[in-house]
């Protein structure tokens, strides 16, 4: 239990510096690119723009002031859960991100369930008909998955299944319909990297001391696989899943936007183009800490699969 | 006349691929509550002679002869039929204790599982049967039943497989190299447990080992295995006395004996003086 306290505790910090690196960078970084919010501003609010106009707006939102000064402000309001309002939309930035965080965090766990769906009866499959036609099947499936783009797949999905066949709907979010689509694209673009790494985990596994004693035990063949190897597989599928959590999210913006999913994927577009500081800012916010978090319960999910690592000794799986 | 128990005839192994030859010619039998040693160096074959029985080797190796398990050819007899003779029927005792149990399952959990698989009983029965056998072999019974591989002993854990096979009651108990990676103490600990399940359940024990002193202070035959080849058979005195073959008499020549105590006495008083 000391080693799952002190874990969260330094997961915790790592948060806050994260968090704060990350934003002051992004801020820096937003300054110094091309591009100017005051120009969107005054283009949404449809107005002609002169220099008067445009110094008035810098001066009310402090964009004349120094950037540390502007950085440190903003900080010290996040500090006091207040990230601001969105320079084009004049709403609250929690209350944009959370309007849209739902439907980001639904298609997320479709993807991650298809993923699973999708990723571990293949991987399984592989190992068990190792250079059998199993194998080169699964394989092969996992070789066109990575070759296709998602954006790609996605719209090959929408053209059989939405125009063509007329089975589920093309775009939005409502139905469980909606959710197929999108989900399955998502799942499938991250399929092959773990169908590959668990049949190659498992082919070791299923070789090791541990399944072949319980063989000679005779326990069933089933219950080896998924009571013995599986289990012992799942350690360097976890830490792919914590480390490709940015690239997840990454896809995720190009999906909602293909699907018209409305998801944080489009609102951070939106923002990004028109330079909305506090709207970025906010979402960096978001992400990070959700990053954060979703180690922390791969980190603890370790301890779990192998309680080895909680007794801090190197696991011999 | 003694009940032939294992029978192994003419068997040879060699690998696909590059045709090494593995095994050759192997003929063994081990009647029924015997105690067969086999001995030899490592890599002499003695392992891959279980591992044909315990139906564990390698797809790229090509067997021939005849393996019989009470009458019952188990090169022959398919896979998942010879696959439901392991454990109830011929049980194993590994020498890599960490690799005997998967090391994130609990010992008891694992001890379930395996007595399940064999008798149609509930788990609440099969973890009463864990514990009593763990207590026969005087270990800690409630403490080892929760606990993981890793958080005991090798020869604690050696002692737990052994525990195993007495819950299980195989009629052919396999033992691999058992002491090899334990110190002294913990040896002769796990071979007096084996002692305990033969005396118990009356099964035969293949007792494979390099060490010659436990093969002649605890066997009723020995086989020694040179280069794929069994070299020599007989009972341990044969062995030690009467051996032929030039690897047996080299094995026995090796056989380290310990100063008895009179030699000692007479060290003791030399220095004295």
């Amino acid at each position: 239990m000391k080693t799952v306290g002190k874990m969260i505790g330094s997961r915790l910090s790592q948060l806050f510096i994260m968090i704060f690196v990350l934003s002051f960078f992004t801020f820096l970084l937003m300054k110094i690119t091309p591009g100017d919010p005051i120009r969107s501003i005054l283009k949404v609010d449809d107005v002609s723009v002169t220099t008067k106009k445009e110094e008035q707006l810098k001066k009310e939102y402090g964009f004349d002031e120094p950037i540390l000064k502007q950085y440190g402000d903003w900080i010290i309001n996040v500090a006091q859960f207040d990230l601001g309002e969105s320079l084009i939309s004049k709403k609250p930035v929690s209350e944009l991100i959370l309007e849209r965080l739902p439907a980001t965090l639904a298609l997320a766990i479709g993807g991650l369930t298809v993923l699973f769906l999708i990723s571990i009866p293949l991987g399984v499959i592989s190992s068990l008909y190792e250079n059998r036609w199993p194998d080169y099947i699964s394989r092969w499936i996992a070789l066109v998955g990575a070759s296709i783009p998602s954006f790609w797949l996605g719209l090959l999905l929408m053209y059989f299944f939405s125009l063509k066949l007329q089975w589920l709907p093309m775009m939005g979010r409502g139905t469980f319909a909606h959710f197929i689509l999108p989900s399955f694209t998502l799942g499938m673009a991250m399929a092959p990297m773990y169908i590959s790494l668990l049949r190659e985990r498992l082919i070791t596994i299923l070789q090791s001391p541990y399944i072949e004693a319980a063989k000679a035990r005779g326990i069933s063949k089933r219950r080896i696989v998924f009571f013995h190897a599986l289990r012992g597989s799942l350690i360097p599928l976890v830490t792919m899943f914590g480390l490709s959590l940015g690239s997840l999210l990454g896809g995720l913006s190009v999906i909602e936007i293909l699907f018209s999913w409305p998801g944080m994927g489009e609102l951070i577009v939106q923002a990004v183009t028109q330079r909305d500081y506090p709207l970025i800012q906010g979402f960096i916010i978001v992400i990070g800490f959700l990053i954060v978090l979703t180690n922390l319960l791969v980190d603890l999910l370790y301890m779990v699969i192998n309680p080895q690592i909680q007794q801090g000794k190197e696991a011999r799986v | 006349m003694k009940e032939s128990l294992l029978s192994i005839q003419n068997l040879s192994i060699r690998m696909i691929d590059d045709h090494q030859i593995l095994l050759q010619n192997i003929n063994l039998a081990v009647n029924k509550g015997e105690m067969v040693a086999l001995i030899g160096e490592s890599g002499s074959g003695k392992s891959l002679t279980a591992r044909t029985v315990q139906g564990l080797l390698a797809s790229n190796m090509m067997v021939t002869g005849h393996v019989f398990y009470q009458n019952n050819n188990l090169l022959s007899m398919g896979k998942r039929n010879h696959h439901q003779l392991l454990g109830s029927e011929i049980g194993s005792v590994f020498q890599d204790y960490r690799g005997s149990f998967t090391p994130f399952i609990k010992v008891g959990k694992q001890m379930v599982e395996a007595i399940r698989s064999h008798f149609s009983i509930n788990k609440k029965e099969a973890r009463e049967l864990s514990l009593h056998v763990l207590e026969e072999i005087h270990l800690n019974s409630k403490q080892i039943f929760h606990s993981y591989p890793f958080q005991l002993s090798g020869g604690q854990v050696q002692r737990v497989a052994i525990g195993l096979a007495l819950a299980l009651k195989p009629k052919l108990l396999i033992c691999d190299e058992i002491t090899t990676a334990l110190d002294v103490m913990s040896g002769e600990t796990v071979l007096d447990a084996i002692e305990k399940v033969r005396k118990e359940t009356g099964c035969a024990v293949l007792f494979i080992t390099h060490d010659l002193v436990q093969a002649y202070k605890r066997t009723d035959r020995i086989y020694v295995m040179q280069k794929g080849k069994i070299v020599e058979e007989g009972s341990p005195v044969q062995i030690r006395c009467e051996h032929k073959h030039p690897y047996t008499k080299k094995l026995c020549s090796c056989l380290l004996s310990l100063p008895g105590e009179d030699h000692l006495q007479i060290i003791q008083g030399a220095q004295s003086v």
